[in-house]
């Protein structure tokens, strides 16, 4: 168990370093000109433009850049904006809403998908199984960049339930996008869970559970549950990067100060610090997020704890 | 189609468990497989009874319907009888049924870790019954485990208790599951081919400790098996059954010496045996039925060496009695009893 966690860890710095690596590259590869980008409209004189570029250490070769850019991400720094703002301030501004969003997902997630998993394993070839089968396909086939927009018009506007955009974001305001975000992994969830439960229930084990003169319910509850739990943790916490993407439209059809409204701005302003401060933040947090899952994985599956 | 063996309007509870008559279907896609076609037989207290026969010969469908854990559906009882101490089980409501599954009648199964749940420790397993279906305390039921599983004799039970069941050896997990089903103290054990899937020397291990436990806590056991070897030293009878029926029965000793029905004489030859070295073992021809298209008359009937037409194409033999609670269900099964045939 030990080696295998100095393993994982020593697999996350190598994933973070490639990935940082890699986003700060396509940034300063797809050029542009920052200073400009910087100015807007306005012509910068080529003594402004000299100073800037000194400023930014713009004129350095591109690995020392990478290197001095990696060592203050090291010391919690995420450096500046090219409007001068502290990176680290906008992430901490926006993260905690974006996480806020994240949980009422993966909640939604858990609550439906994994709970019409279960049920429509239990009821397998029922009304309720077949019908949710047909339901998640559609669902499946439909984009966050179509439902978030739909769901806007219809729970907000039609149906006034709803603010329009969250802003900052109370709870309540987040619950909307927060079901649109989770939307999307909530027919995979239960597909996932059906199977699993499904596989779950022919084992010889439930038989043993059943001879015991085990209830049912705590056969189901109990025996089968805990088994079928094992990939579905792996599928939510892998699901949580997928949620961060989907972060992006949904955070900006409802006008969410979250770290994908800012991504998308960054990106539309060609920030380049910006971009790859906040995509450095979201690596992390998948890292972090996939560790925890194998961790989790090894407290439910003790074959591996013990591998 | 009745075994004559126990008659079909004989007063039950004369045994501790009679299953009388049994039928058992499974409804499938393909159509209706009927697995067990009226088998009876019966266990006392402190007794040991086998039951042998080939792989699909519905031995562990008999021992689920006795658990009730079949399936149903695709299952279906559609006739039959199983008296727990006079009780038919098949007409109990199913908490009561449950009352009775794993408390007075208990199984364990072939292969340990399938029949294990992977994710709960062996002491965690043992002791689930004992937490759940009575009065003792957490700490109390962990205890019994131990003991359960020194009863079992696994070495080092309590350093074991804790560990899961994937870190015990074949042999080792098997005693777990043994210890497992005597939590309740049962008076019945079913062992449904619980040396199968281990090594040769650890299944004599296995079937040593079961014959002890068997003997020390004085329950019924039936064992399921289709090797005649390994019954002839634990087993007190021995209940041959093919196609869901049981086609002979009889007390070890007379079986060996002589069999009343061709399949239990060709399983019989098929043995291994010292004496006959060098010799070739003989085999069984053929395949067992097609459980979906049984064939008319005697199911053994493809099979058999000493088919006779047109009766054992044509007539179905009934279960004769040959005293001393020996049946046979073959139409010459005094012939053969008396070595006159083949
Ligand atoms: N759930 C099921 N569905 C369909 N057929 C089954 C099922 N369980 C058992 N059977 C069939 O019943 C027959 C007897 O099985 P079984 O009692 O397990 O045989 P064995 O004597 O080897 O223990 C087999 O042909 C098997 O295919
Ligand atoms: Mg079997």
């Amino acid at each position: 168990m030990f080696r295998y966690l100095v393993r994982r860890f020593l697999q996350m710095i190598l994933v973070f370093i490639a990935t940082t690596f890699i986003v700060y590259a396509l940034m300063y590869a797809t050029g542009g000109d920052p200073i400009q980008a910087l100015a807007g409209e306005r012509p910068v004189s080529p003594t402004q433009r000299a100073q800037l570029v000194k400023e930014y250490g713009l004129d350095q070769p591109f690995w020392k850049r990478y290197l001095d850019y990696l060592n203050d991400l090291l010391h919690g720094d995420f450096g500046q904006t090219l409007t001068g703002r502290s990176i680290n301030d906008i992430i901490a501004e926006s993260l905690p809403t974006t996480a806020k969003l994240a949980v009422i997902a993966i909640l939604t997630t858990i609550l439906v998908g994994v709970t019409a998993g279960i049920i429509a394993a239990i009821r397998r070839g029922g009304i309720f199984d077949n019908s949710t089968l047909i339901l998640t396909l559609i669902i499946i086939g439909v984009p966050t960049v179509v439902l978030a927009p739909v769901a806007q018009l219809v729970f907000t506007i039609k149906l006034p339930w709803f603010p329009t955009t969250a802003g900052e974001g109370n709870l309540y305001a987040l619950l909307l996008p927060g079901i649109v975000l989770g939307a999307l992994s909530v027919a995979t969830a239960m597909r996932l869970t059906r199977t699993s439960f499904s596989e779950n229930q022919r084992s010889d084990y439930v038989r043993t559970a059943r001879s015991k003169g085990l209830p049912t319910r705590r056969v189901v509850g109990v025996h089968i549950l805990r088994n079928s739990l094992i990939p579905i943790v792996t599928f939510l916490g892998i699901e949580l990067g997928a949620l961060m993407a989907g972060a992006i439209v949904t955070e900006g059809v409802f006008n969410i100060n979250g770290v994908g409204f800012q991504l998308a701005r960054a990106l539309r302003t060609e920030d380049t610090p910006l971009v790859v401060g906040i995509v450095s933040v979201l690596v992390i947090i998948f890292l972090v997020a996939s560790l925890v899952v194998d961790l989790l994985y090894a407290v439910l599956d003790p074959r591996i704890r013990y591998e | 189609m009745t075994n004559l063996q126990v008659g079909g309007d004989q007063p039950a509870g004369q045994h501790l468990l009679e299953v009388r008559d049994l039928f058992v279907e499974f409804h499938t896609r393909d159509g209706v497989a009927k697995v067990i076609n009226g088998v009876s037989y019966h266990l006392d207290a402190g007794e040991t009874l086998a039951v042998l026969g080939e792989s699909g010969s519905g031995k562990s469908v008999t021992a689920q319907a006795i658990m009730g854990i079949l399936d149903m559906p695709p299952a279906k009882i559609p006739k039959g009888q199983i008296f727990y101490n006079g009780d038919d089980l098949l007409k109990m409501a199913e908490n009561r049924r449950r009352d009775i599954r794993g408390k007075d009648i208990s199984m364990i199964f072939q292969d340990a870790l399938s029949a294990l749940n992977p994710v709960f420790s062996v002491g965690w397993q043992i002791s689930e019954t004992l937490r759940t279906r009575t009065e003792m305390s957490k700490d109390a039921a962990m205890k019994r485990a131990i003991e359960l599983m020194d009863l079992v004799k696994i070495p080092g039970a309590k350093t074991r208790v804790k560990d899961y069941p994937h870190q015990f050896s074949g042999g080792m997990r098997q005693r777990v599951m043994i210890a497992m089903s005597l939590a309740m103290d049962p008076k019945v054990l079913i062992a449904d081919e619980p040396t199968t899937a281990l090594d040769v020397t650890v299944q004599a291990q296995i079937m040593d400790l079961l014959a002890d436990l068997r003997r020390d806590l004085n329950m019924g056991m039936i064992l399921i098996t289709h090797d005649l070897g390994v019954v002839a030293d634990v087993a007190d009878r021995i209940a041959v059954m093919y196609a869901g029926r049981i086609i002979e029965h009889a007390d070890v000793h007379s079986i060996y010496k002589q069999p009343a029905h061709p399949y239990t004489r060709g399983l019989l030859d098929s043995i291994p045996r010292l004496d006959h070295k060098g010799t070739e073992l003989a085999t069984i021809k053929g395949l067992p039925p097609n459980l979906m298209r049984l064939p008319t008359g005697c199911k053994y009937h493809p099979r058999c060496p000493y088919v006779q037409k047109p009766i054992c194409v044509d007539e179905e033999p009934r279960s004769l009695n040959l005293g001393n609670g020996r049946t046979s269900a073959c139409h010459f099964a005094k012939e053969m009893l008396d070595g006159n045939l083949g």
